[in-house]
């Protein structure tokens, strides 16, 4: 048995289409560039005929194309999320679209009774989460299209320091090289990314995890124009690769004390033992260190927002948005799946409460005090993670309701709902500085001064997503907060619960995990400050010039949407149909 | 459903229009703009007067159809979601079924009067601000403001009556802003701040509402939460003192959505931002403020503060009392001392907002009723306040009592006008003003008895400051007058005709109401009569035995 019953049976495959996809995209992303006229000599003595095998050799015009690889790049995560998208709404219920893959590249329908172990598994839960991934990079992609300048511009540098000008057509090839490794880059995040959303075993989650924080630490060094760039990439490869390294270790301890990764196997073996055990905690504890960075939780949020400044903005809002669904997606993976017990409140509810608490407020006082706009972003994508975080600890406390609702359910959809809203208006908000980034400016707030009397569409857009970030009613940025509140809410607050004796021994009697929603609220009232300080340097203050920004219309066109999104899943039916989706999500989290 | 409702043509109408206009006037080409402004305007103000026959024709089916004085508490006429728990089952007017956020619109005797006063006051105010510069935007964001207040007075559903009440902010700020006085940019700011902070506050408010109120779950709900009014009053009146978990977590409520109400009203100590903008809003921006905008807040207060809250409201029955007792005192005791005539009229504002915090704290049938209409007489008497204000602006280039005597003579419509809005405003019987007035110090004497000497002799002072501030202005002066320096030896002239045509509106209404107030006065004493014998006796009773 090997990968070709795994394609041969037409329905498994589809089940993997969009990952198909994906590895079709980077191959195309190696092959089509090369196109050439090149040939080969038949090696036989005495003969001189060459034959034209299209590879190497003088690229043809069209192919090598500086264009080309950010249109294949868009093309393949477009077409990936929209057959992610298509799997989830045409059989969204959990129930029917469960696919696990063996060891043995044999794939079933239900993850039951495998006789070999699970590797990825299929389900609505990693669709979604998929979705949320492929979304954020193809905005990153299209936004790279306007921003990749031509030549770097210490090359021209060195040129006319050698007193020589490359030909042009050597230029176009150089151009075209570059571009092709950001984008082939960007579809291996992609790549790895999906193993994470998909991975059934801990070490093929960290494969996947490894795969995407590689990539992404070398788009981070990527704009070598920037001379923060690089530093700012190395600094988050080796905080990364310390904490990778840690979580690692901790992988290898849970393998000691189990005998294997696979995810059902380790909970089984959570919920068997008595007690905790030291080596399994130990374990379990410094792969949350890892995961802490990915999400970017206080205290090992340090390198976020030196990241974030020296990264391209297009690249900075994917880590803001599509890596940090992945860190909670890791976050859930282990959290829930493997360590939740049957029923009473988990043992990591106090420490994910108290990063919670201290993630959320760090990061609002750290964006209070930046002057720069993508370190203010920063510090805020620091905040909104610990909001998440928050949700976290409710989830730990592991409650039912009676009745209809599961509340563990709510608040993965909660979850859910604001990874996914994130992506349109923190991405958006990125994209809009990128383009102020394509002229040199964006890293001083005195640099979005008067935006709006030089582009007022783009800086409504701005103000509103920053306004969608503070959670403003009715955009979307509000709803998801609403349902985070609701689920810790939810979690802590019983419909029988009695509030007579007094406000102060009411509050005494609750878990105090409810103060996490009281501080979302607190916090997001104290983001208010900064998000409206760059809506108010945009409209109220002189502009630096009046030159209109750079012509880029697909990322014009693409803000525009994320717009559209931010104001539709806010209010109205599109919100529904996205609570929808993500309910379905989490059902099949849980399933 | 949802659009054959004359409520949702009446918010959302007008919002699509200025937006519709304000594209006009940004794309319509520079060397035509100034004829097709023109245009706009006309178009503008044609549109705010089908509106507002729109609301006049509501309120008339009274003497066909409905019946405004018999609709009952927790009913509402032209409901468009009438039984909410089953119409949201049904689907009929969700937004966001998740969330339990409907569009739920409708009107009663509260809120039917806020309604035709803003449909009133949105084409006074563009008339007597008829020349404006970049007119046809600046209608546009009058007729934005209409669709936002509308929105307000109209919603039963908390998440789109708050997304109403932050979407009124943004065309008076901007109102002021670029349309404003010297200081504008520091009043905009203030204004934006204190009034959002304050609804943030709200919004807490709202949210602890929404988070511990259980409704009756229906398909696709999935927080089992709702935002809708009519269900938040249902649970609210079957529970008693046990919602939201008991009477603790009403008091903290209460006190949230007190704060946010008051700095709207504003009273007293959250009025800071109001003198601010008063001075530097354009004419037509301190008429809407005045006129409707304070009236957001008491609105706000009794809609969901008051009607879901009875209990609270009583424990801090004393509260209410000494905010709006100190209102009016300081209000009044600040005019006295106010050089600018513009300033002055904005803390007479603060003052007559305190008297309807005195009647809904009597908690009588007839104190709530005279608070309501309050609401309303103050709605058409400040405007003209302040439209006699921006006149004196315009044409004499002077706020400041005392730079001027003897104006009447030179401008008599100017000086009978002045002499009507103030007289109006100080409570002259047979006025509107003194309706609402009389209402409610005669309920504050039923209640608290001889304590109403308080507020009765601040009126003397009201009567003090408006009586020398006219003396000073229009009189006075001897045969010719005193001109104001600022008018550089010109000619005085008197107002022009659509500043008249405007103005004579209000007064007109102003007497209408004072002569005849039962027109609306019957539905809100049939209002507040039933939401007293409903609800507010069943809980003096249970907290006073």
């Amino acid at each position: 048995m090997s990968m070709t019953t795994l394609l041969s049976d037409p329905q498994t495959a589809t089940a993997l289409l969009p990952e198909f996809t994906l590895i079709v995209g980077i191959v195309l992303m190696i092959l089509v560039p090369n196109l050439g006229k090149g040939t080969f000599r038949i090696p036989l003595p005495n003969t001189n005929i060459r034959i034209p095998y299209l590879l190497g050799g003088e690229r043809f015009t069209f192919t090598s194309s500086p264009r080309i690889p950010g249109i294949i790049s868009v093309l393949t995560l477009l077409f990936s999320t929209s057959l992610a998208l298509w799997s989830q709404m045409e059989t969204p219920l959990s129930g029917s679209n469960v696919w696990c893959i063996s060891t043995a590249g044999e794939a079933f329908a239900s993850c039951a009774g495998m006789a070999d172990p699970t590797l990825l598994q299929i389900d609505g839960f990693s669709r979604l989460v998929e979705i949320i991934f492929y979304g954020s990079l193809m905005l990153c992609a299209v936004a790279m299209w306007s921003r990749m300048p031509a030549t770097p511009r210490f090359m021209i540098h060195a040129q006319v320091l050698a007193g020589r000008r490359e030909d042009e057509r050597i230029q176009k090839l150089l151009d075209n090289r570059r571009q092709v490794d950001f984008h082939l880059l960007l579809l291996m995040v992609a790549l790895g990314m999906s193993v994470v959303a998909l991975a059934s075993d801990v070490f093929v989650l960290f494969i996947g995890l490894e795969l995407a924080s590689l990539s992404s630490y070398v788009l981070i060094a990527f704009m070598k124009e920037n001379e923060e760039a690089p530093e700012a990439g190395m600094k988050y490869f080796i905080l990364g690769s310390v904490t990778s390294a840690i979580g690692l270790y901790g992988i290898s301890l849970l393998y000691l004390w189990n005998g294997n990764l696979q995810m059902a196997d380790l909970a089984a073996s959570w919920q068997a033992m008595d007690g905790i055990d030291p080596m399994a905690l130990t374990g379990v504890a410094f792969l949350m260190v890892t995961i802490c960075f990915k999400v970017s939780a206080a205290p090992f949020h340090l390198a976020t927002p030196d990241a974030y400044t020296g990264a391209a903005s297009p690249v900075a809002g994917v880590l803001a948005t599509g890596s940090k669904a992945m860190g909670f997606v890791v976050l859930l993976r282990v959290l829930v799946t493997i360590t939740m017990p049957e029923s009473g409140e988990a043992f990591w509810v106090p420490v994910v409460g108290l990063l919670a608490a201290i993630t959320m407020t760090w990061g609002n006082l750290g964006a209070l005090s930046s002057n720069n706009p993508k370190r203010m972003l920063a510090y805020s994508s620091v905040a909104h993670a610990g909001y998440l975080l928050a949700a976290v600890a409710a989830l730990g406390l592991n409650q039912a309701r009676a009745g209809d609702h599961v509340i563990s359910e709510l608040i993965v959809a909660a979850m859910l709902f604001h990874l996914t809203v994130l992506v349109l208006f923190k991405l958006g908000s990125f994209l809009v500085l990128s383009m102020l980034e394509s002229e040199g400016r964006g890293s001083k707030l005195e640099d979005l001064y008067g935006l709006a009397k030089r582009e007022p569409l783009l800086a409504t857009a701005l103000f509103i997503f920053m306004l969608a970030l503070a959670g403003v009613p009715p955009l979307a940025g509000f709803l998801s907060k609403l349902l985070l509140v609701s689920g810790i809410i939810d979690a802590t607050i019983h419909t029988s619960m009695s509030f007579d004796d007094g406000i102060l021994a009411t509050l005494q009697s609750l878990h105090w995990v409810v103060y996490l929603g009281l501080l979302v609220f607190l916090n997001s009232a104290l983001s208010l400050y900064y998000y409206l300080r760059v809506g108010w340097v945009m409209f109220f203050e002189d502009p630096p010039t009046r030159k209109r920004l750079v012509y880029a219309p697909f990322l014009r066109i693409t803000i525009m949407l994320c717009l559209i999104g931010t104001l539709a899943f806010g209010i109205g039916p599109l919100a529904d149909h996205l609570m929808g989706l993500v309910s379905n999500a989490a059902i099949a989290f849980f399933a | 459903m949802m659009f054959g409702n004359p409520l949702t043509l009446l918010t959302l109408g007008p919002i699509v229009a200025a937006l519709v206009f304000m594209f006009l006037a940004w794309a319509s080409p520079p060397s035509k703009r100034e004829e097709i402004s023109q245009y706009i305007r006309l178009l503008i103000f044609a549109f705010s007067l089908f509106l507002l026959s729109l609301s006049t024709l509501m309120f008339l089916e009274s003497y066909s159809g409905i019946s405004w004085t018999s609709i009952g508490l927790n009913n509402y006429v032209y409901d468009n979601c009438v039984n909410a728990e089953v119409a949201l089952e049904a689907g009929g007017c969700a937004l966001v079924d998740g969330f339990g956020v409907s569009w739920h619109v409708g009107v009663d005797g509260l809120s039917f009067p806020m309604v035709w006063l803003t449909t009133l006051l949105i084409p006074v105010s563009m008339l007597v601000e008829w020349n404006a510069k970049k007119g046809a935007q600046f209608h546009s964001l009058i007729l934005l403001m209409e669709g936002a207040l509308i929105g307000v007075f109209v919603s039963l559903d908390l998440f789109v009556f708050y997304t109403f009440w932050e979407l009124t902010l943004i065309p008076m700020f901007f109102l002021i802003l670029l349309w404003g006085g010297d200081d504008r940019k520091y009043a905009a700011q203030k204004f934006f701040i204190y009034t959002f902070t304050a609804s943030v506050l709200m919004l807490l408010g709202i949210l602890v509402m929404y988070y511990f109120t259980r409704v009756p779950v229906w398909e696709g709900n999935i927080t089992g939460r709702a935002f809708d009014v009519t269900l938040m009053a249902a649970s609210s009146n079957q529970l008693g003192s046990s919602f939201l978990g008991g009477f603790g977590m009403q008091k903290a409520v209460f006190l949230l959505l007190l704060v946010g109400f008051a700095a709207k009203m504003p009273s007293v100590p959250f009025h800071t931002w109001l003198p601010d903008a008063h001075v530097e809003a354009p004419t037509a921006g301190s008429m809407l403020l005045a006129g409707v905008m304070l009236k957001m807040g008491a609105y706000g207060f009794i809609r969901i503060a008051v009607e879901l809250l009875p209990g609270a409201l009583v424990y801090f029955q004393w509260l209410i009392v000494i905010l709006g007792m100190v209102s009016l005192v300081y209000g009044a005791l600040v005019c006295l001392g106010q050089t600018n005539l513009k300033r002055m009229v904005a803390y007479s504002s603060v003052s007559h907002m305190g008297l309807i915090f005195l009647g809904i704290a009597t908690m009588q049938p007839l104190g709530i009723a005279g608070a309501i209409f309050m609401m309303l007489a103050h709605g058409i008497i400040s405007p003209h306040l302040f439209a006699v204000c921006g006149a004196f602006k315009h044409h004499y280039h002077t706020l400041e009592i005392g730079s001027m005597r003897g104006i009447a003579k030179h401008s008599p419509w100017l000086g009978g006008h002045m002499m009507t809005a103030w007289m109006a405003s100080l409570g002259l019987p047979l006025m509107a003003g003194f309706v609402a007035e009389i209402a409610i110090m005669i309920a504050f004497w039923m209640t608290f008895g001889w304590l109403v000497i308080l507020p009765a002799l601040t009126l003397i002072i009201t009567a003090a400051y408006y009586l020398w501030s006219m003396q000073r202005t229009i009189f006075e002066g001897g045969e010719e007058g005193e001109l104001p320096e600022s008018l550089h030896g010109e000619d005085p002239v008197d107002i022009t005709w659509h500043e008249n045509a405007g103005m004579i509106v209000l007064a007109g209404f102003a007497v209408l109401l004072g002569i005849l107030p039962f027109i609306f006065f019957d539905m809100m004493s049939a209002y507040s009569g039933e939401f007293v014998s409903e609800i507010l006796l069943d809980v003096l009773n249970e907290v006073r035995p």
